[in-house]
């Protein structure tokens, strides 16, 4: 809550009752442990919803499904541009429900390149980092929250801890279907540091006036270092999934 | 398997859950060993993870507790070993979350339980619809693999745990997490009944019981009384062996 004020006040304004949670390391598996404790203690009043790809099934094809209007919007909007398919599209993957939404309906388009960016938090090699498919020593498969997915854990399979400076991108799980795009080698994903994040954050605001998400942020990171190995006509669509006043504080603090 | 059904000779037989590793390795066994010396029927052993779901503050604090002396899957196994060269003949039930037993390795890690004396495994965040091939281990070695039932459940569900059940079935009293409650729920007598009609073996009881009158209630319905939060409170006193010893006595004087 800390570090997402404005969206707390904006849940707030809108009726909403919004608990801390002090359990574990306060990031967002420790609010979904919670989430999930009290959706069984009062389950039948409740209804559980969660804002990513993640979860047991059906909600991360429900999820999926309802992002997907983003890939739909982007196919049609880009198609009347350009008339062909993009190169590549890029998205920032947490539980990767902005990615999944995007890349859906670009999968059997075999064209288009679909890459996913996690979060390098301090740098993979330091261990404070939130890329479930970037570090080898402690991403591997695993169940939590009822997924079977790529999961960040301990040799002993406890849950890892993770950093990000985005708070949507500081969880240990990834969404399944993205493990499986990459396991059949249709998507692919990369990371981008705390650093790169906050320097593709300003970029953007200073070239083209758009305040991105700081989960955005690692998509436009991406971007700018794919954009200058590639040729003049070739097209990217990056997806700038958030907008980026809820994380001023942050961003200030970081500069 | 002939351990657990001996327990339920004469019910109702009592099953207190310990926090392996809490308050450290040594006094956890210690208060196990105090428990059976007391009177208990069945052992629970809690194998600490990361993020306990089904668990309320009390035990998710006690497993914390227990990670961070150290607690591993490996020690657990080893712990079992222990109470069993101890002379302990109760049935040890392994009660724990489904990523580390993955991580370890399914096959492995019943192999492995199974040769250090356990007697089965609870497994909340395993549904019947992932469990096969942990029960398939099991009945390779005669081992328990325990479901649950909640009042939530269907009648489907109740009649699918029916013919798959072995040992007993492990009856939650409460929608929500584990943790005392300031009664019995009122409806359990119903639920109790309603299980019975359908499962053939004995029925135990489980999440939110804490007071000798509330099982001795309990055990009026069912052939099992599970109890976790109050004896982990019990452990957590300044004389943890001791604590657990009257508790577990005036528990089982009361059923």
């Amino acid at each position: 809550m800390a570090r997402q004020p404005p969206n707390v006040f904006r849940m707030k304004l809108l009726g909403a009752e919004v608990r801390g949670v002090e359990s574990g390391t306060k990031t967002l598996k420790d609010a979904i442990n919670e989430a999930i404790r009290d959706w069984v203690t009062n389950v039948n009043t409740t209804y559980y919803l969660l804002g990513s790809a993640l979860g047991p099934h059906p909600y991360p094809t429900m999820v999926r499904d309802f992002q997907s209007i983003i890939g739909r919007e982007a196919k049609e909007q880009i198609q009347n541009a350009i008339r062909r398919s993009p190169d590549t599209l890029i998205a920032c993957v947490g539980g990767g429900s902005n990615a999944i939404g995007l890349f859906y309906d670009f999968i059997e388009d075999g064209n288009v390149e679909l890459i996913g960016v996690e979060a390098a938090g301090n740098g993979i090699e330091n261990g404070k980092h939130a890329a479930r498919f970037g570090d080898a020593a402690t991403g591997r498969v695993g169940v939590l929250h009822g997924a079977k997915t790529f999961v960040m854990q301990t040799a002993d399979g406890q849950i890892a801890d993770t950093h990000s400076i985005s708070a949507g991108l500081d969880y240990a799980a990834v969404g399944p279907e993205h493990a499986m795009l990459r396991d059949q080698e249709r998507a692919f994903y990369a990371s981008a540091t705390d650093d790169e994040a906050l320097h593709a954050f300003s970029i953007l605001c200073k070239t083209e006036g758009i305040i991105p998400a700081l989960e955005s942020s690692h998509a436009v990171a991406e971007a700018i270092k794919r954009a200058p190995k590639m040729k003049k006509e070739q097209v990217i669509i990056v997806n700038l999934s958030g907008r980026g006043d809820k994380d001023l504080d942050t961003v200030m603090k970081a500069t | 398997m002939k351990r657990i059904v001996n327990a339920f000779k004469t019910p109702p037989a009592l099953m207190p859950y310990f926090t392996l590793g809490y308050p450290d390795f040594e006094t956890s066994l210690a208060c196990i060993q105090a428990a059976v010396e007391a009177g208990a029927d069945l052992i629970e052993l809690g194998m600490p993870f990361s993020d306990p779901l089904a668990d309320g503050p009390v035990i998710q604090r006690s497993t914390q507790i227990a990670l961070e002396n150290g607690m591993t899957m490996a020690k657990c196994l080893e712990a079992v070993r222990q109470l069993r060269s101890a002379g302990i003949k109760n049935p040890l039930l392994l009660m724990g979350y489904y990523n580390p037993i993955f991580s370890y390795g399914v096959k492995r890690f019943v192999r492995d339980a199974a040769e250090a004396g356990a007697d089965g495994f609870i497994i909340p965040d395993l549904p019947p619809e992932e469990s096969a091939e942990m029960e398939g281990e099991c009945a390779a070695r005669d081992l328990a693999y325990i479901f649950m039932l909640a009042p939530t459940s269907t009648d489907e569900r109740i009649k699918k745990v029916a013919g798959r059940a072995k040992g007993f079935v492990y009856l939650v009293s409460v929608a929500g997490v584990t943790g005392e409650r300031t009664s019995v729920a009122s409806d359990l007598e119903n639920f109790v009944l309603k299980v019975k009609a359908v499962v053939g073996i004995p029925l135990a009881v489980g999440f939110g019981i804490g007071t000798p009158s509330q099982a001795k209630e309990v055990g009026s319905m069912a052939e099992g009384v599970i109890i976790g939060t109050v004896v982990i409170k019990a452990a957590s006193e300044s004389n943890p062996v001791e604590g657990v010893r009257r508790f577990i006595r005036e528990v089982k004087e009361a059923i």
